[in-house]
């Protein structure tokens, strides 16, 4: 298990587990598509900055302290 | 006659105000929801005998009370109780989108589902069950494309049908697993015993979910403080068998519950799947090319606007303080009205009234191309690229945007905030924006430049501009670690696909955007000028110096002594400046150069007739229509940037050079650019915000900004020995 932000550009991974934060932010990425067991694509990550990414078929970008805190598993 | 209430709802991006637009047309209302800054969309539509209300809710990816737009769009549900819900729905992205409709069942509301985009996901090779999606969740759908119209004529029949009863929708009650349902019965039978009356205010469905989830603000409006062990007694069972929290085993629920059922209706066969978002994108994002490919197309935003509209506002301009002026002048003449009146009615009203007709066509353009970028995607884009840069001043990349736009003129900028999320970003950067030096300023900067600095023309220029945006880092800096402390939200932002907006939509928005404006500017400036002209003229016919305007310039004309302007020329001057920036120049060539301009041009024109003013009038616009599609075509130099007010300010510069040393020209330049901003900035902000506080905000801190800078400037030169 490893954050999403560690996750590169083109690969996929699975959601397992949030950091505890904010009610309001776990919730608004719940809304958004993000929860436990969603398939998560990282269309860029440039090692800094915001991150791109691909839940079901909409682009979302995210800011990196938040990709910190979102627990995924890599797909190959 | 029938009257039926319905409400709009669905996702950000799924072509709902598309939807609204072409079902409303030019019926759609606009306004605030009150007491908060989030668009309300209305419509009243007649059809046959029936009238329909339509009220378009704030896009929400779901009913949680996190956000204010949802909070807003679960109020009018719950407390309005519509009698029927337009759920848009963006079919290439059913799943999703359907989260938010399993949330719009629990509140026991008939539905029609439109299956908007239709065209797209067919393109995809995306197959819907329509008849089974109806069955599966107890709906109406009509697939649509809204950007074409096509449906909108079968939404308005299943609205008709439904209103007669031709056609029954009943909401189907999904069932959430064994342990949710005993809850949600437990608490339902419960509260008809003991509170039947909060059982018939709202959807007790809804209720009891609600009051499963522990979401607060229903907790707290239902007060049931002291009645908690029924609830807790209900939820019991839940704690015991999942040890996650009851709000996102709910949410898992209701994601099951839209994956169930997409998995259901809808087939996805291989078409054709060109990707050109994913493409643009590549581009558009690029670590290297995002920047300057966003730069250039600011560039180009900020020109066309510019360039575009400056033909019709000076068009404006001249057919007012021209031929209007005139006229008016006449007329009030022949049927004899007193001195005082024509002059109220021709240096005030007109003057004043027309100083803002003039930002018309700047506003207008923006407007529109504000538009554009936003339905078009690419606003997203640029607060992506665009962020890590704003993140040093507390604010997001699109900020930039409105900043950016205030270099032409501040009032739009404000207007341009609105592509902000949150209100304490809109705030800031509405703060920020007057510092941006707007073309208002360029004619003071002109005359004394001419004046004073000829030889480093260009570069003084370029040195109040970099001032402004200097100081805008600073302020931005001190408001983030002191009035609006916080920290940029988190960053979670839906990247839209690329799409070409329908250029009704533009129209629609441009125009009532400009409807507000002008009505409410209209009024306040109304107001301002009448004010300002009887500060200038009372008492009547007294000399400027003993005018009332010349009595407060004198009264708080100490204040610029460390400044090196104390006059009360100056002082006046820059009071007037308040109703825009351009008036310190015209009250500075009324006070210092009296009255020979005036009776020139009067002694110029007065050979042409009524009829010949009115066919210059049209005709010049019609030069106007050239010259601005010229200004698109030709030129690459910003048009609006260069001063074309040379000739007639001779006497005032010579006048000027008498009173002013290179030094305090300088900081008066400073002061000008950095004072209050003007009234009209003023207005849109009272517009935008919903009341005066920021206005007065924003005067007492750039007032002290501008004190502080100009002070500096004088003093410290004056100690360098200039």
């Amino acid at each position: 298990m490893i954050p999403l932000a560690l996750i590169g550009g083109g690969e996929k991974a699975e959601i397992i587990d949030f950091i505890k934060q904010g009610r309001g932010i776990l919730s608004r990425l719940r809304d958004m598509g993000f929860f436990a067991g969603k398939i998560v694509e990282v269309i860029s990550n440039e090692g800094c900055g915001l991150m791109l990414l691909k839940v079901d078929d909409t682009r979302v970008a995210i800011g990196r302290g938040m990709a910190m805190k979102i627990m995924v598993r890599r797909l190959q | 006659m029938k009257t039926i209430t319905v409400a709009i709802a669905g996702n950000p991006n799924s072509g709902k105000s598309t939807l609204i637009n072409a079902i409303a047309g030019t019926n759609l209302q606009v306004g605030n929801w009150p007491g908060v800054t989030v668009e309300k969309k209305t419509a009243t539509l007649k059809i046959d005998d029936l009238i329909i209300n339509l009220v378009d809710l704030p896009g929400t990816y779901s009913l949680s009370p996190y956000t204010q737009e949802e909070v807003i769009a679960r109020d009018f549900l719950v407390r309005e109780k519509p009698d029927l819900i337009i759920d848009v729905v963006d079919s290439t992205n059913l799943e999703r989108n359907l989260y938010l409709t399993v949330q719009l069942l629990e509140l026991g509301i008939p539905i029609i589902l439109a299956l908007n985009i239709y065209d797209e996901a067919k393109k995809k090779g995306y197959e819907f069950d329509i008849e089974k999606l109806q069955e599966l969740l107890g709906i109406r759908v009509i697939p649509t494309v809204a950007t074409k119209k096509e449906g909108i004529k079968e939404i308005l029949n299943a609205i008709k049908d439904f209103a007669y009863g031709f056609y029954n929708i009943t909401p189907k009650k999904i069932n959430y697993g064994e342990d949710i349902e005993s809850s949600i019965k437990a608490i339902e039978e419960n509260l008809k015993v003991t509170n039947p009356l909060l059982l018939s205010k709202y959807p007790s469905r809804w209720l009891a979910l609600k009051l499963i989830e522990g979401d607060e603000l229903v907790m707290k409006e239902v007060d049931l403080i002291g009645d908690e062990t029924f609830l807790q007694e209900a939820k019991s069972h839940l704690f015991k068998s999942h040890d996650e929290d009851i709000e996102s085993m709910l949410a898992d629920i209701r994601y099951g519950i839209a994956n169930g059922v997409t998995r259901d209706v809808l087939k996805k066969k291989d078409g054709k799947r060109v990707d050109f978002t994913e493409k643009i994108d590549r581009i558009v994002l690029n670590r290297y090319l995002g920047i300057p490919i966003f730069l250039f197309a600011m560039w180009f935003v900020f020109k066309f606007a510019f360039d575009f509209s400056a033909p019709f506002s000076d068009w404006i301009d001249t057919t007012i303080s021209g031929p209007v002026t005139k006229w008016t002048f006449h007329a009030l003449t022949v049927v004899g009205s007193p001195q005082w009146v024509i002059s109220l009615l021709t240096e005030g009203v007109i003057a004043g009234v027309g100083a803002v007709l003039v930002f018309i066509p700047v506003i207008a353009v923006m407007m529109f191309i504000i538009t554009l970028l936003e339905g078009s995607g690419y606003m997203a884009r640029v607060a992506f690229v665009m962020d890590r840069l704003m993140h040093s001043i507390g604010l997001h990349g699109k900020s930039f945007i409105p900043m950016l736009l205030g270099f032409g003129c501040n009032v739009p900028s404000i207007y341009a905030t609105r592509v902000l999320e949150t209100e304490r970003d809109r705030k800031l950067t509405a703060l920020l924006v007057p510092l941006m030096s707007c073309g208002a300023r360029l004619p003071v900067y002109v005359i004394f430049i001419g004046a004073f600095f000829s030889d480093h023309a260009p570069t003084v220029l370029w040195s109040l501009y970099v001032l402004g945006i200097f100081m805008a880092i600073a302020l931005g800096f001190i408001l983030k670690k002191t009035l609006y402390k916080g920290f940029a939200p988190v960053f979670i932002m839906e990247l839209p696909p690329y799409r070409v907006p329908v250029f009704r939509d533009l129209m629609i928005h441009t125009w009532q955007k400009l409807k507000h404006f002008v009505i409410k500017a209209g009024t306040y400036i109304f107001a301002v000028s009448v004010i300002m002209w009887f500060l200038l003229n009372t008492p009547y016919g007294v000399e400027k110096e003993n005018s009332a305007l010349g009595r407060i310039g004198k009264t708080i004309s100490p204040v610029f002594e460390p400044l090196g302007f104390g006059t009360w020329e100056a002082s006046s001057s820059l009071v007037a400046g308040l109703i825009a920036k351009e008036v310190v120049v015209s009250t500075m060539a009324q006070i210092y150069v009296k009255e020979e301009v005036e009776e020139e041009k009067e002694g110029v024109d007065k050979e042409k007739g009524f009829i010949d003013d009115l066919k210059d009038a049209f005709l010049s616009f019609g030069f106007a229509i050239r010259d601005a599609i010229e200004n698109l075509i030709s030129g690459f130099g910003i048009k609006s940037l260069s001063a074309n007010e040379e000739e007639e300010q001779r006497p005032l510069k010579s006048k000027l050079q008498g009173i002013f040393t290179p030094l305090t020209a300088y900081a008066f330049l400073a002061f000008v650019l950095l004072y209050w901003p003007c009234v009209v900035v003023g207005i849109a902000m009272k517009q935008e915000f919903g009341s005066w506080k920021l206005y007065g905000q924003a005067l007492v801190i750039h007032s002290l900004l501008a004190w502080f800078v100009a002070f500096a400037i004088y003093q410290g030169g004056r100690i360098l020995g200039f």
